[in-house]
């Protein structure tokens, strides 16, 4: 059974998971996980390869749908909507839930198109002008401005390693959305692109609800205020992440944070 | 460092390592030996397909220059003393060549023959050459005031004599009007523009060119979009299922079935509903639509799975729809390689014959078609029927033919690499 710390009450979330359970054909890969994401903290999911953690964060804006053997049950809730409704809009629920994926994903068009993409498709700007606008603001965002806004006609691909992560952050908070995802963001960075992300993390928590899937303890120590710690497909432990690496109450948790396994 | 050195030396101290024994070496030897046997078999390999290319196109070049050159009579004719009139008006109009006729050019033209040539001469003079006289008048109508040397074709039996062949007769007079410089080789560019002919003389390749060039239109207007269209569908859509499969493994099967069955195909049902349309561009671009498009839906369907799936990830995560995903994202990427099936599939089109014979595409047609439901050839059956002509004129006109054919092919070719890589993106 899940260990939740005290003193977590939550008047903000934005979403609510209830009892998630997520199924790859026979094989139970999550089990009964509930648990809140609010803008006023950053969400870390924690554990060992092949935990889950990945998993459960894709039920958040319904991208297990590509899987054709996956099925999810339980409730997700998105201000009080049950997204995992069959009436449920998923284009419009991906646009108010982003993502960030492992690996840097520009599409192969210019960085200007990168970020104009999601708002064109959406109608978010009328003319010219307005998209401009927006490709600044969310670039600005993402930290990124000041390193392309001299080529931006230049291919998304053409950039490094970390600048497309930025980039694909600027691309998902463009349409602006009410939740980020983020399924290991840095894992395929060094250290100094990682901590760029990692700064950007904490701009943008605030102003959009953060939930970020990491394999070093480190990271999620540093740019998160709650973790959750999943082992085997369950949610072993969830408390603030100064608790969970100070004080973890699970034998597992403590296990996993002290190195045993992972 | 220092310590790790020194391990490894004592390792080596105790004992023998695996890795520096003779039997060890004697294998090392042996794999390098079979390396080299492989590479040397790979050389050979290349080397003999390349000279087998290059003998094929050599050959093929040497014999249809000739195709290219005609052997012609020169003929002076002083229109203005000829009694034929006519001016920039008249002689440009389309019925050009009927007043010509009626003003009796054609006898204008054997008189002034036999006057070059001599009675023996004249003869060898095709009794259509007038018309040669009046296309020329046509593209310049000037030559009505003055006297003009033309170049007539000669009979097919002279043209024979001047490459030393036929009877000693018709050697003697061809060497003689060669040697009055009367008779010669000239480049034959009315070839490119003339269509099939009962002389080898009067033959060209521009019939069966546009037959090919319309029928190629027809085939790749339906071949490429149904092809894609199907190849999407099942990749990005259909539900993986038994009907699916039975569906994959059906267009497998047809792309390996031979192309005479289009033909019969082509025959029982396009024909059957469209009988007034026999050798049509527009029947034969069905039927070779027919045989093109599981090519095209193979390859599609390859090129679509080798778009990787983290941009449909993306894309599919700033909310854009299944279709968005596809015509945004996928079907660019997916492009290049669709162009370079259907290109594969066109070319195997192009060079096809019989199924066009089933369907009547092997009819003597003696104008360009003008449209695509009108009586045409293509290309590859124009060489089929030159091949079995029994005129020995027509051996060069065949050779010459199957160089406009692969330079056709060339041209598709380098067109498709062009397309492809314009449309190539890197990721």
């Amino acid at each position: 059974m899940t260990v939740i710390h005290e003193n977590m009450e939550d008047t903000g979330a934005k979403m609510k998971a209830r009892n998630v359970s997520v199924y790859y054909g026979d094989k139970k890969a999550i089990d009964e996980v509930s648990i809140d994401v609010s803008p006023d903290y950053v969400t870390a999911f924690i554990g060992p390869s092949g935990c889950g953690k990945s998993t459960f964060l894709r039920c958040f804006n319904r991208m297990n749908d590509t899987i054709s053997v996956a099925r999810v049950t339980g409730n997700i809730e998105l201000e009080g909507e049950n997204i995992l409704d069959e009436t449920m809009d998923v284009v419009q629920l991906r646009a108010r839930v982003g993502m960030v994926f492992q690996k840097p994903n520009p599409f192969p068009k210019s960085i200007y198109e990168n970020i104009a993409y999601g708002p064109k498709i959406h109608g978010l700007a009328e003319k010219k002008p307005d998209l401009d606008v927006i490709v600044e603001k969310s670039l600005t965002r993402a930290g990124l401005w000041d390193e392309v806004k001299d080529r931006l006609d230049d291919s998304g691909t053409a950039l490094s390693g970390g600048q497309q992560q930025r980039l694909c952050i600027a691309r998902a908070i463009a349409v602006d959305p009410e939740v980020i995802l983020m399924d290991e963001p840095a894992s395929a960075l060094d250290p100094i692109a990682t901590a760029k992300i990692e700064e950007l993390i904490d701009e943008l928590s605030g102003r959009y609800a953060i939930v970020i899937v990491t394999h070093s303890m480190q990271q999620a120590a540093r740019v998160s205020q709650r973790t959750a710690f999943f082992h085997l497909g369950k949610m072993v432990e969830y408390g603030p992440t100064s608790d969970i690496f100070t004080n973890p109450i699970e034998e597992r948790t403590k296990d996993y944070i002290t190195g045993r396994y992972g | 460092m220092a310590t790790i050195a020194s391990s490894t030396d004592m390792g080596s101290a105790q004992e023998a390592r695996p890795t520096r024994t003779p039997a060890f070496e004697k294998r090392l030897a042996k794999r390098y030996r079979s390396e080299r046997t492989f590479k040397f078999l790979g050389q050979a390999a290349i080397v003999f397909s390349v000279s087998v290319l290059i003998f094929l196109l050599g050959n093929m070049l040497f014999n249809g220059i000739g195709g290219f050159q005609r052997a012609e009579l020169a003929v002076p004719i002083d229109l203005p003393a000829s009694g034929v009139t006519g001016d920039e008006v008249s002689l440009t109009a389309p019925s050009a060549a009927q007043t010509l006729e009626m003003q009796g050019l054609p006898d204008v033209v054997e008189f002034y023959a036999v006057e070059a040539l001599g009675e023996q001469g004249a003869e060898q003079i095709s009794r259509d050459a007038w018309r040669d006289v009046a296309d020329a008048l046509s593209a310049d109508p000037t030559l009505i005031y003055r006297t003009q040397t033309f170049q007539l074709p000669a009979s097919s039996d002279l043209a024979a004599g001047l490459d030393g062949e036929g009877s000693p007769e018709i050697q003697a007079l061809a060497k003689q009007l060669a040697q009055e410089g009367k008779l010669g080789e000239n480049w034959d560019w009315g070839f490119l523009s003339r269509s099939d002919a009962t002389s080898p003389q009067q033959v060209g390749i521009w019939g069966a060119l546009k037959g090919s060039i319309l029928t190629m239109i027809v085939t790749l207007l339906l071949a490429f979009p149904i092809g894609v269209l199907a190849a999407l569908y099942l990749e990005e859509y259909a539900p993986k299922n038994r009907w699916t499969d039975l569906i994959e493994v059906s267009i497998n099967n047809l792309a390996a079935v031979p192309s005479i069955i289009f033909g019969l195909l082509g025959l029982a049902v396009f024909l059957a509903a469209f009988p007034s349309f026999r050798s049509a561009p527009l029947i034969g671009g069905m039927t070779l639509a027919l045989m093109t498009m599981p090519v095209i839906v193979i390859s599609g369907r390859n090129a679509i799975k080798a778009v990787p799936p983290s941009i449909r990830d993306g894309a599919l995560a700033v909310g854009a729809s299944p279709i968005q995903v596809v015509f945004h994202h996928v079907l660019p990427l997916a492009l290049p390689g669709m162009l370079t099936g259907t290109i594969i599939g066109m070319a195997r089109a192009l060079g096809e014959t019989a199924p066009l014979l089933m369907i009547g595409m092997r009819a003597f047609v003696a104008t360009p078609p003008d449209s695509f439901t009108a009586p045409a050839t293509v290309l590859p059956v124009q060489i089929f029927l030159w091949s079995d002509e029994i005129d020995r004129g027509f051996v060069e006109r065949t050779s010459a033919a199957i160089i406009v054919l692969l330079l056709f092919l060339l041209l598709m070719n380098g067109l498709a690499i062009y397309l492809r890589n314009r449309f190539e993106k890197t990721w």
